[in-house]
């Protein structure tokens, strides 16, 4: 398997555990934890594509709602806390992405020449 | 508010005194710093090249003889200002897809082609108009033509899609364009090989499968490094083939 394959591969593992998580939590969960949704059905298809790029984030705010571990005044505590970090860890590693790549990147092998490894009478075809 | 003298800056209000310096300094620093990474960032990159789809040429027609590498090829027996009588021109369809289902009950029989051409230097393909008035065809004598083969070669350069690297992307070539290259091989368009140096006179190869099929999807994952590899190498005409065998393929320093 090669980058491409185990990338598309991982892809999908992703996106099937999303695809589960969304079928049970738009049909089960969403009534047991937002009485405003119970009853209301044609937004849920909406929702599909967002579960399945964040279905640990959906998971981990309906095991938080169930349990009652849920704290409102708290919910926005966490991303506040972070800014400071994140607006300097963002762009260090767009930088350090960009410096990656540029110095991996390979020099055009000009120098290479082409060899002939065998005639046309040698060839079997 | 602990401070209320402390300036603070809102944006629908006239800017505190205190931050204007600091405000003219940030957007100066921020408009230049970013006009700089990006002239920096294109600096970097290579040159794209001159390849460009001639739609100032208008549209060509031509005539001549459909062969098949699998992937379609026109052996032109009459030709016009801008495609000579004896070029042998690759064909491909609108986008990322190819003439393949047209091009083969036409095998080996008189054909004529109409549309876009695409050119790089020496290199050209032809973007061939959809239905019956791009490949249609035609009447009078075939004439043979030989493929004359050259032997094995082990080879270095690059892998890419035949119609970007012509003109139908800038850049047409490179890892920053390895994704639309793998979808227009996906789509059979035909795939280029680009030699480090001329092999027999041309830098530029059609490059096929082993058994003469279609590029073989391992050579995908290879496609815009820069590669060595081996392979059977014929002439059609003007028009190098190389039938890679993907068992040689690696990726260089």
């Amino acid at each position: 398997m090669n980058q491409a394959e185990a990338i598309l591969m991982g892809l999908r593992i992703w996106g099937s555990i999303g695809a589960v998580v969304a079928a049970i939590f738009l049909t089960i969960g969403m009534d047991r934890i937002d009485e405003d949704a119970r009853g209301a059905y044609v937004f849920r298809p909406l929702l599909i594509p967002g579960i399945l790029v964040i279905w640990p984030l959906v998971l981990w705010r309906w095991y938080l709602y169930e349990s009652g571990r849920e704290l409102w005044a708290r919910r926005y505590d966490p991303p506040r806390r972070a800014h400071f970090a994140v607006g300097w860890v963002l762009p260090i590693g767009i930088g350090l992405i960009i410096l990656t790549g540029l110095s991996l990147r390979q020099t055009w092998p000009a120098d290479i020449a082409p060899v002939q490894l065998s005639g046309p009478a040698e060839v079997s075809q | 508010m602990s401070d209320k003298d402390r300036p603070f800056f809102v944006g629908y209000l006239p800017a505190p005194k205190a931050l204007r310096g600091l405000l003219l300094a940030v957007c100066v620093l921020f408009v230049s710093g970013l006009a700089g990474f990006g002239l920096a960032l294109g600096i970097a990159q290579d040159d794209p090249g001159d390849g460009a789809f001639r739609f100032d040429y208008g549209r060509q027609t031509v005539t001549g003889v459909v062969e098949l590498t699998p992937y379609p090829l026109l052996r032109v027996t009459e030709g016009n200002e801008r495609i000579p009588a004896g070029h042998t021109l690759m064909l491909a369809g609108g986008g990322k897809t190819n003439v393949e289902s047209r091009a083969i009950p036409l095998e080996g029989q008189l054909a004529q082609v109409s549309g876009v051409l695409l050119e790089r230097g020496s290199l050209d393909m032809m973007q061939v108009r959809g239905g019956r008035n791009g490949l249609q065809a035609a009447e009078g004598e075939v004439p043979v033509f030989e493929t004359i083969p050259l032997g094995r070669w082990k080879l270095a350069g690059e892998i890419c899609d035949g119609k970007c690297l012509a003109g139908a992307m800038r850049p047409g070539r490179g890892l920053a364009h390895k994704a639309c290259a793998n979808l227009c091989l996906l789509g059979k368009v035909p795939p280029v090989f680009v030699s480090t140096q001329p092999v027999d006179g041309s830098e530029f190869l059609l490059v096929t499968g082993p058994d003469g099929g279609h590029l073989p999807e391992s050579a995908y994952h290879y496609v815009a490094q820069f590669v060595s590899l081996e392979g059977e190498v014929e002439r059609r005409g003007d028009l190098l083939v190389l039938r890679m065998d993907p068992k040689t393929l690696e990726v260089l320093d």
